[in-house]
């Protein structure tokens, strides 16, 4: 292990002192501090992390920035982790994903020898046919896709979080053009949040040793240090808040930026954004450019530097671009021996890097140009280059790390999310984003510039437009600036024209292995867009979505078609940049819980809750029968609190509420209460509940539990843009709610309140204001159940005293609490309807057997002309009572069925202890909602299944007369 | 979505606090033909472009307002508890 590891000072973030055990595949494993999962699996000498998707070839670490997919694996339970920017923990459990039955001996690789089994495309062609094998095909199909297995009973210790950011600036890129233009922006007095994936900022300045010129406060220094240089001035400015190791994901309108933190999802909003997202070297093309060992340069020297991983002995650097000789030298000085230089440019730049070329070459480094890489060779890693050289002739180079160093690509990726249009800059034969407006700027690498002069001098000036200084100094520095920028492009060599690679596997695409070859064929078979061409062969679709390989598609199928890069263009981008748990973009679970003023009691009486929208409300106190035969023989008590509740009040409430409902409420005397069923202007129910009129102007208006909000939302639509006086209060927490009923329930009540409730003094449907227990208390005369009862509303700080004295009170009388269970069979009883349960988004008042309250003698009303029409067209369906010929009870939502074929359904069904029978609410044909018409019921609510014969019961089962609750 | 609307009461918020009351349109008269009654309640311009919508602020207020947008950018042009009136306050420059 130790002759992996580089002596120092390669290793920043390594703590050598700190060994770390975790486990490979069941294999134990040493690590250090400051790894990574990948640095450490190779400082073990693991070459190999992953299998491919499609292939199952070996794969290892290439990029070690987290954005190619070749060291996904699975981390104690978690599938598709990236193990390049995942820092290794004590006793990890990581696992390789993809390979059967071990990552070395994949049986699945035989795919690879079988490729021509699997051309593009293969899912719609080769597995089609016979049909009739299809169940075959993909019982194994679903077997080997994917990637990752998710285990379902797994809770990984996942605590996402979710924190909105708000900041005059947020910089996107924590490299030198990053760091400058917030530290500008900073000293310009603007707030500045500075997002960095990087686990120290610095960008590539922290795998660079040659010095660095451009701003004062770097320049000089190797880019190691003017990377620590820059951390120190950034935690020196108070204004800027550094979220390091936090990736931004996406931009999305309104300048949001969307960030993830570990498992913190960060939304910034801020006034101006600067994007330094950098370049990324793109992988090369030639034959088998996948094997382990074939990195891109920038990740071996990520290794090297940050965790002094040597990733190869005998390193061979390919190049198109003057940069490929700036890390050849990188490797040396960092000490990785680089046997060859390969450069597919026809000539050495002697002249624009004479110093790099010259130590290169006293190192006995071969250089060669004008080659072409044909293939690597070697089995699971790679053991050296064939190459066609500049005379035609092919030799192999040994090597056991190839690093390709082609010219890094503009991470262009945010800045097109957030709407900069791309320019394709010929002279470096790559798309640029153009900064169109003031409120997002890019600058550094992104920008297609390599010079880091004009990148800090660039950098400087965005984060001096990012304050706000558009008019001043900073934009007549901008001019300057965008034409020195011209002029550098202008004075770039005309571009290599692209290879098409030969060879069975030179990919494009590692995370689908997509070949050129298949790239060909999909074109050729007329898949000519690069947007069709990337679904038929899924090119760019895979976990890296594109990053890797969306520049050498748009190479290669123009290349391919012989047509320019501009007609190419490229596929759209979507965030996000990087896969993103999707528990950290839900955000944590929090579930808001609302008790009841009483919840206590309740607690203490033994009751068992239920959910009911927010609320937590009894759902029964241990049983259901006794407490139905209490509200039936004697007296019970129910916390009705979670009704929605409306102060209504004004001149015009009395108009207002006649205008909203198809009944009448300003007929109402004050002291009594209404019905209230509401409809829309297509005459469906939307909710219902009761209007008191508690003075000439004054109404208390009940909705139910869930239709609150859509019913005060309602109210107050109607109110806006109108001149009607009327103010809607939401009550609902300001009154706890009881209801008390029971043929005992008036005796219990006159124990407590000097208001007359006898039956003339409170009759049903009146409302009373007074003292109850000395609670002030707004009392209405209505019930549910089918019983005298009395719904008291109270300041909700008081209520739990009066539920103590009425529960007293009643104590002689065998009072009982009952909860949401009962009340439903006691309602079910009386056929009341419940509006959401029994009715849906079709029903309408006379359908729903509400025809008698509506009052269409009037001018106007929500729902007049609808009601009018569906009266003219009739009936089509009817809410009916049904009760059941035997003692099945069927499921609420079963099918009422004729001839075998539903024609109905039931909406609420329970047994009825007091009537010893199943009962229930159900939508029938309206030819059948005649009394005592025989019914076909299916039991269960599957499409098969039993059937059991029921009666149409078009008035109430219990008390058809409704004198009980008359009293 | 993830744009701010100005409320007219509480300022810019963003667009997860409100819910979208639809176009502005006016309900007909009572009695009117059953076209348009169904114009009214199922049919929708869907406008590329500037759109007037009702918009209630649900986590905030609780006010209905009005809302000039652009569909395409959501950019929101103008606000007031009614565009008929001045434009008491524009969470946009543009």
């Amino acid at each position: 292990m130790a002759d992996r590891r580089l002596a120092d000072p390669a290793g920043q973030d390594l703590r050598r002192d700190e060994p770390i055990e975790f486990r490979f595949d069941g294999r134990r494993r040493t690590g250090l501090g400051g790894d990574t999962v990948a640095s450490a699996l190779v400082a073990n000498g693991v070459d190999v992390l992953s299998r491919s998707f499609k292939y199952h070839r070996p794969r290892g670490v290439m990029c070690a920035t987290g954005r190619c997919p070749n060291c996904l694996v699975e981390v104690d339970g978690e599938p598709s982790v990236r193990a390049c920017v995942t820092p290794v923990a004590p006793g990890m459990e990581v696992r390789s994903q993809n390979a059967w039955p071990t990552l070395g001996r994949d049986l699945l690789s035989l795919t690879d020898r079988f490729d021509r089994f699997f051309p593009v495309g293969f899912y719609y062609k080769t597995f089609i046919r016979p049909r009739r094998f299809w169940p075959l095909y993909e019982a194994i199909l679903r077997r080997i896709a994917g990637l990752g297995r998710v285990d379902i009973t797994a809770r990984p210790d996942l605590h996402p979080r979710k924190r909105h950011l708000h900041a005059d600036v947020v910089v996107v890129g924590g490299g030198p053009a990053g760091c400058l233009a917030a530290l500008e922006a900073a000293a310009g007095s603007s707030r500045v949040i500075l997002v960095d994936d990087g686990s120290r900022l610095g960008g590539h300045l922290r795998t660079r040793t040659s010095a660095v010129s451009g701003d004062p406060r770097i320049a000089g220094l190797t880019g190691v240090r003017a990377a620590a240089r820059l951390a120190e001035l950034v935690a020196a400015e108070p204004s800027i808040e550094h979220l390091a190791g936090a990736t931004a994901i996406g931009m999305y309108d309104g300048g949001l930026v969307g960030i993830t933190h570990g498992s913190t999802f960060v939304r910034v909003r801020a006034e101006r954004i600067v994007l330094a997202t950098g370049a990324a070297e793109r992988p090369m093309l030639f034959d088998a450019n996948d094997r382990p060992g074939i990195m891109l340069a920038s990740g071996a020297l990520r290794l090297a530097h940050l965790h002094a991983v040597r990733a190869g002995r005998r390193a061979i650097v390919v190049t198109d671009d003057d940069h490929g000789w700036r890390q050849a030298l990188e490797f040396i000085e960092v000490g990785i021996p680089v046997v060859a230089v390969v450069d597919l440019r026809p000539s050495a730049p002697d002249r624009a890097l004479p110093a790099e070329v010259a130590a290169i070459r006293a190192r006995g480094t071969e250089t060669l140009f004008g080659a072409t890489v044909v293939a690597s060779t070697g089995r699971a890693r790679v053991s050296g280059l064939r190459l066609r050289t500049a005379d035609g002739t092919e030799r192999t180079i040994a090597g056991d790390l190839v690093a390709m160093a082609a010219r890094p690509e503009p991470v262009v990726t945010l800045a097109a999310q957030a709407g900069l249009p791309l320019a394709f800059e010929a002279r470096l034969a790559e798309w640029i984003p153009v900064a169109d407006s003031a409120d997002v700027l890019v600058t550094g690498h992104v920008t297609g510039l390599t010079d880091d002069e004009l990148i800090c001098a660039g950098a400087v000036l965005a984060g001096r437009l990012a304050t706000g200084d558009r008019g001043g100094r900073a934009a007549a520095g901008h001019e300057a600036h965008v034409a020195r920028v011209a002029a550098a492009f202008a004075a770039l060599p005309e571009p290599l024209p692209t290879v098409l690679p030969a060879g069975r596997k030179p990919f494009v695409c590692i995370c689908e292995d997509v070949t050129a070859k298949e790239l060909a064929q999909g074109i050729k078979e007329g898949f000519e867009s690069l947007e069709t061409l990337k679904r038929y062969s899924t090119v760019t679709m895979g976990p890296c979505q594109g990053k890797q390989c969306h520049g050498n598609a748009a190479r290669v199928t123009a290349a391919l078609r012989g047509v320019s890069r501009v007609e190419t263009g490229l596929t759209t981008y979507r965030p996000p940049v990087q896969p993103v748990p999707l528990a950290v973009l839900a955000g944590p679970h929090l579930n808001p819980v609302r008790r009841s003023a009483m919840h206590d009691r309740h607690e203490a009486a033994g009751a068992m809750m239920m959910d009911m929208g927010d609320w937590k409300r009894p759902l029964q106190y241990g049983d259901i029968d006794a407490e139905c035969r209490a509200v039936h023989e004697r007296v019970g008590l129910i916390d009705v609190s979670t009704l929605g509740k409306l102060d209504v009040r004004g001149r015009d409430a009395a108009a207002f509420l006649d205008w909203l409902h198809p009944n009448r409420f300003s007929d109402l005397r004050v002291g009594r209460i209404r019905y209230r069923a509401m409809t829309d202007d297509a005459g469906i129910i939307l909710d219902d509940g009761t209007v008191a009129r508690l003075g000439d102007e004054r109404f208390l208006v009940t909705t139910g539990t869930g239709s609150l909000d859509a019913v005060d939302g309602w109210l107050r639509w109607w109110l806006a843009a109108s001149d009607r006086r009327v103010d809607v209060t939401n009550v609902t927490a300001r009154y706890a709610a009881m209801n008390l009923a029971g043929p005992r329930a008036r005796d219990v009540l006159a124990r407590l309140t000097d208001l007359d409730v006898s039956a003339d003094g409170l009759r049903y449907l009146d409302a009373r204001e007074g003292l109850v227990a000395g609670v002030p208390t707004v009392l209405l005369r209505i019930g549910f159940v089918g019983e005298l009862a009395y719904e008291l509303h109270a300041p909700a700080d008081r209520a739990a005293h009066l539920w103590d004295a009425l529960m007293e009170a009643g104590a002689t009388d065998g009072i009982r609490p009952f909860g949401v269970e009962a009340q439903r069979v006691l309602r079910l009883e009386k056929q009341h309807a419940i509006v959401g349960q029994d009715t849906d988004a079709l029903s309408d008042p006379r359908g729903a057997s509400m025809g008698w309250l509506i009052k269409a003698d009037r001018p106007d009303f929500i729902g007049r002309d609808a009601i009018a029409a569906l009266d003219e067209r009739g009936l089509r369906d009817v809410l009916i009572g049904f009760e059941m010929i035997g003692t099945a009870v069927p499921a609420e939502g079963s099918a009422v069925v004729r001839d075998g074929r539903p024609v109905g359904r039931v909406t609420s069904s329970k047994w009825s202890p007091t009537l010893g029978k199943a009962i229930g609410l159900a939508w029938v044909p309206a030819d059948d909602a005649v009394e005592d018409r025989p019914i076909v019921v299916r039991l269960g609510t599957g499409r098969e299944g039993s059937t059991a014969p029921a009666v149409v019961r078009t008035s109430p089962f219990y008390d058809p007369a409704g004198e009980r609750v008359r009293s | 979505m993830s744009f701010l609307i100005g409320c007219p009461l509480c300022g810019p918020r963003d667009v997860a606090e409100y819910r979208y009351g639809g176009e502005i349109q006016s309900r007909p008269a009572p009695g009117s033909a059953q076209a348009d009654w169904s114009s009214y309640l199922y049919g929708r311009t869907n406008v590329s472009g500037v759109e007037r919508a009702w918009w209630f602020h649900r986590a905030g207020c609780r006010r209905w307002f009005q809302a000039e947008r652009d569909t395409r950018t959501n950019e929101v042009i103008r606000v007031g508890w009614t565009l008929a009136s001045r434009p008491v306050a524009a969470s946009s420059d543009g």
